[in-house]
């Protein structure tokens, strides 16, 4: 099956007072149509950061994308025009933000703004958008929708904000779909129905979803590859399953062992990371897990790993001492 | 951490409205928003209580409530005996020691124009005649316990990182020996293997020096791991309360199934198995509860009854308290 | 392979940061901005010589009198005609322009700080205290003393200005009274509203009587409305509202009219017109100072100060003072410029400085006249100096903004 989007050595880098931060160092890897893939890390490891630069929204300056391909639909998003990216996003590729406040325009309704993108990618007029826009608010699960078309963002709750901001996305049909942190503002709740709808909606439209976030308790359920980031790497990445019951990377194994467990006898201490991310502008020569990680190697500070294959199909992860560790018995 | 001990803290019948004011002139019945709507729970010495329930529950505020930032509209707070809320002004502050908060937000819990010292040693500085050097000391010996580096006394907490600056917060929070310290979300802004960095020391802290917790969080499985009893509110009203265990695995009120199944597992097979509740709509606002149970709108089990009679609060079980008919 | 022991959960941990102070930081940012280091260069020219030539180079006005020079063009060189150099000629009454801009600049300077001193404290302080007792929950001894000096200040101001003394003490009284009255929660409010309104009209009116009868109608109506006020469940937010009525009361003056006014009140001279300029600035403090307390009360470190105790002086100073200061440091900055350009428009107008006090703006209104006759130089340079030190403190100012705004660091 061929991939729907494929990035090559993709690299980001900001220019600021203080220096060069290096937010994405030169990632790779594909996404097939109709996958979901998760894309985890804590804040500062560039999975947002990374799928900016797909939609190319890096401001430049002061951002810079030195290197890397993004190929999507047969051609590569980073050598396109300024114009043509724009018929790319919202219609080929769409994104959900995490604040769904601000990203609607609160002097709107939302309607018109679900309109507004149906007009500019469908060629719609005003009223067949507005046909579309009613069944899309349906289809996301608004009750009312006819009502709510004519209402304001702040006449909404934040699960019902989200949910129309996925109706907009959604309304160019688009092949990806890429929620940056979409239900870490919500509650519990709202944020299980949120997960819900994408899931249904992924199965009835067949689109691919990027879903980024730092919580690997939602991805179990949902995704089907995860992408493991730190300090603007991928340091593991293969089938969720894998990920969760072969863990490699001892990063990985450090932020499953921070998650307390449901079946965890009273008393035991969650194991955390000791230290804190490397500052993106001076990073370490070798791997930038070298400071906090508990297996390191002299190997491990003067060499960077390369991402190589592990057993299963489709794992591959950046480490020097995977099968050693490995052999040491998992978390 | 068992709970046959005495008892530290009794909310009673807690309410707190806050008016919504329309006017300079009127002085009509105004609206109000209810955020806390007669709650009541124990807190044994010792012992690490979760509160927990999402937007407009009002936890945050029954911890200022306890805490006295907000005067309570009705009800009573009875800390080691003594009410709170009958005291005056300089007698309130004296008890004042012996209560402390650490808040949410690392990046505005600490007055950026002040030196990490001196933001620890405020509390020093209010309540006690403590000087020069038996200040720095004790600042420093602060530090140690939370596990920063004391030379940093003079750094501005810009200079740290979010799980560093939640660590000067609690050393803020342990400087006058508190017995009661209430966690008002102190987690929820940090990275994930931060947090249990942070958790880890908190629970050391509460070993080592004998302190009693109140957690107030929306992160569940983070509240499960540290509580030994649960509070689940939801828009103003205790919904149950029990030792940690039962909530999770024997959960009565249909408002805590939804909320347990909600809650991510971070284990894909049990992930996929998992049957999740599923709760239609939103959570309404508190200027404008329900009649009879809050939880009516969004409640799978709601029968005739629901909608125009308040399950009462009562003990189904020892130690076992549900608010609602069908528990 | 050999292994390292495990990290310990030690704290150099430390994000690779020099320690840099907030201040430090901001002086760097705005030194590499080039427009604010053109405005700052230009403002230390200005300082540097007016306060130099004050203190260095004596000059009295009042002896300064040449008829045979007036009106001489700039020169570099003398001639027969003008004997001695002037770089910027002569005025109407011969005297050396480039001198009298020098020693303006001093009395600009003046007026600058002076005026924006009055501003700065009268209105920084309202504006605080606005926004603090807006925010804080002040118990029943705090609220009467509150109210007492606002009724104090409210009815005390005017009664000073007009020289009545007698009312000045009475509303005082009535707010003290009118709080501690209804320190008993009544239920019902009308009843308490028409009493109150009542007694502040009676106390109001009668005591204007003896002075008149139209005395007595004002009197009246203003006894009547702080008599409501005061029968609400008052407060904080009432002090706030009433402090920032009044200001909006000043702001809807004109400025420069209401600076004529004030300097007609009180009389000439240019420590009359620092007043006026100063009274005319109040409300932009204010509001500016309210707005970043109301800005600084939500955050969670204030709540913190509350709950381990401290009092409201200490939290006032600590804790929000120094979080407002870059607003106004901004705001007195631009302010500096602005009361430059009134007292150069007061000046202009004959109020203000006396003559024969060197003062751009005055300068200006003398010499206009004699531009038609090509004594092009006695208007320019006066004109050319407002318009720079103007514009110098405006580019710094908008430097010290930029550098200012806390883009706190992650």
């Amino acid at each position: 099956m061929k991939p729907l989007m494929e990035i090559k050595n993709l690299t980001t880098r900001f220019y600021t007072q203080d220096g060069v931060v290096n937010a994405v160092n030169g990632i790779s890897y594909t996404l097939d149509p109709g996958e979901i893939l998760g894309v985890v890390g804590e804040s500062g490891c560039g999975k947002s950061v990374h799928a900016l630069s797909i939609m190319r929204l890096i401001q430049i300056p002061p951002g810079e994308i030195p290197a890397g391909e993004v190929f999507f639909g047969g051609r590569d998003l980073l050598k396109l025009s300024e114009r043509e990216m724009r018929m790319v996003r919202g219609h080929e590729i769409a994104m959900v933000f995490q604040d769904p406040m601000s990203s609607l325009n609160p002097v709107y309704t939302v309607g018109f703004q679900i309109s507004e993108a149906l007009m500019l990618h469908k060629k719609m007029n005003r009223s067949q958008a507005k046909v579309r826009a009613i069944e899309l608010l349906n289809l996301v699960g608004i009750p009312e929708a006819t009502k709510r078309f004519d209402n304001y963002p702040h006449q909404f709750s934040g699960g019902m904000r989200q949910r129309a901001m996925i109706a907009m996305a959604l309304s160019c049909e688009p092949k990806l779909l890429i929620a940056d942190e979409p239900t870490t503002a919500l509650d519990v709740t709202i944020q299980a129905q949120i997960i819900n709808l994408v899931i249904r909606l992924q199965e009835e439209l067949g689109m691919s979803v990027m879903w980024i976030t730092h919580d690997l308790g939602i991805v179990a359920e949902m995704v089907h590859r995860i992408n493991v980031m730190y300090a603007g790497f991928i340091i593991e990445r293969g089938f969720v399953d894998d990920i969760y019951n072969h863990t490699l990377h001892p990063y990985t194994m450090g932020l499953l062992g921070s998650l307390p467990s449901i079946d965890e006898a009273p008393g035991t201490k969650l194991i955390s990371i000791p230290g804190l991310p490397p500052d993106l502008i001076a990073l370490p020569e070798g791997c930038p897990f070298f400071a906090r990680c508990t297996y390191r190697v002299e190997q491990c500070r003067q060499e960077r790993p390369q991402l190589e294959n592990a057993q299963e199909a489709g794992h591959t992860v950046a480490c020097w001492r995977w099968r050693e560790i490995q052999g040491l018995g998992v978390a | 951490m068992n709970s046959e001990n005495k008892v530290l803290l009794q909310v009673i019948n807690l309410k707190k409205y806050f008016p919504v004011s329309r006017g300079l002139f009127t002085n009509r019945q105004t609206r109000y928003v209810k955020a806390v709507d007669d709650v009541s729970f124990e807190v044994f010495d010792g012992e690490t209580l979760g509160l927990v329930g999402e937007t407009g529950c009002g936890k945050t505020t029954v911890a200022r409530t306890i805490l006295q930032l907000y005067r309570p509209t009705s009800g009573n707070i009875i800390f080691d005996g003594i009410d709170l809320t009958s005291l005056a002004e300089n007698e309130l502050r004296k008890i004042r020691r012996r209560m402390q908060m650490i808040f949410q937000d690392p990046y505005a819990s600490l007055n950026p124009r002040m030196t990490v010292g001196n933001i620890i040693s405020a509390p020093l500085d209010v309540h006690t005649d403590l000087g020069g050097k038996e200040k720095q000391d004790k600042v420093q010996d602060l530090l140690r316990l939370v596990g920063l580096n004391p030379d940093f006394v003079n750094r501005y907490p810009h200079e740290f990182s979010g799980g560093q600056r939640q660590r000067i917060g609690i050393a803020r929070a342990l400087a006058l020996n508190p017995d009661l310290v209430i966690c008002d979300e102190p987690i929820s802004s940090l990275d994930v293997s931060i947090q249990a960095q942070v958790v880890n020391l908190l629970e050391e802290l509460q070993d080592r020096l004998g302190l009693t917790y109140i957690f107030v969080a929306h992160d569940l499985s983070m509240v499960r791991h540290i509580s030994d009893r649960m509070v689940v509110m939801y828009l103003g009203k205790v919904m149950e309360l029990a030792a940690r265990n039962e909530i999770y695995l024997r959960p009565r009120h249909p408002y805590t199934r939804a909320l347990m199944s909600a809650v991510p597992i971070p284990n894909p097979r049990k992930a996929r198995d998992r049957q999740r509740i599923l709760l239609k709509g939103d959570i309404p606002s508190p200027l404008n509860p329900p009649n009879g149970c809050n939880f009516n709108t969004r409640c799978p089990m709601a029968q005739a009854i629901c909608f125009n009679t308040d399950p009462e609060y009562r003990e189904i079980e020892p130690r076992h308290y549900v608010a609602c008919h069908f528990a | 392979m050999t292994e390292l022991p495990p990290v310990t959960e030690e704290i150099n941990d430390f994000a690779v940061r020099e320690h840099r102070s907030l201040w430090l930081d901001a002086w760097r940012r705005l030194i590499s901005n080039r427009t604010a280091m053109i405005g700052l260069v230009v403002v230390a020219v200005f300082v540097l010589s007016a306060v130099g030539a004050h203190f260095f180079w004596k000059y009295d006005a009042k002896m300064d009198l040449n008829y045979s020079a007036k009106l001489l063009a700039p020169n570099l060189r003398t001639t027969e005609k003008s004997t001695q150099i002037h770089i910027f000629g002569t005025d109407k009454l011969g005297r050396d322009i480039f001198r009298r801009v020098v020693h303006g600049g001093w009395n600009s300077l003046r007026v600058g700080l002076v005026a924006v001193g009055i501003s700065l404290s009268i209105g920084g302080l309202l504006g605080l205290l606005a926004g603090f007792f807006e925010s804080t929950d002040l118990n029943r001894r705090e609220r009467t003393i509150l109210m007492a000096a606002l009724g104090l200040g409210l009815g005390a101001l005017p009664a000073w200005i007009a020289r009545q003394p007698f009312q000045a003490v009475l509303f005082g009284l009535l707010g003290v009274a009118s709080s501690l009255l209804h320190g008993k929660t009544s239920k019902k409010s009308s009843p308490r509203l028409v009493e109150y309104g009542l007694a502040g009209a009676l106390i109001g009116g009668t005591s204007g009587f003896l002075v008149g009868p139209m005395v007595a109608l004002v009197c009246g109506l203003v006894g009547l409305s702080i008599g409501l006020l005061l029968a609400r469940p008052v407060g904080g937010k009432v002090f706030s509202s009433i402090v920032m009525r009044v200001m909006d009361i000043i702001l809807s003056f004109p400025s420069y009219l209401l600076a004529i006014a004030i300097v007609a009140f009180l009389g000439p001279g240019l420590e009359k017109g620092m007043i006026a300029i100063g009274v005319v600035g109040i409300p932009i403090y204010a509001r500016l100072a309210r707005s970043a307390v109301l800005s600084v009360t939500q955050k969670e470190y204030v709540l913190a100060a509350h709950s381990v105790g401290e009092g409201h002086g200490r939290i006032l100073f600590k804790h929000i003072v120094p979080n407002i200061l870059s607003p106004i440091i901004v705001q007195a900055t631009m302010g500096l410029a602005n009361a430059i350009l009134s007292a150069a428009a007061l000046g202009f107008l004959g109020l203000g400085a006396i003559p024969p006090e060197p003062e751009w703006g005055a300068m200006l209104g003398d010499s206009y006249k004699y531009l038609s006759s090509g004594a092009w130089w006695a208007v320019l340079f006066p004109g050319l100096a407002i318009m720079f030190s103007v514009l110098g403190f405006n580019l710094l100012g908008d430097g010290l903004r930029d550098a200012l705004d806390p883009k706190m660091r992650v």
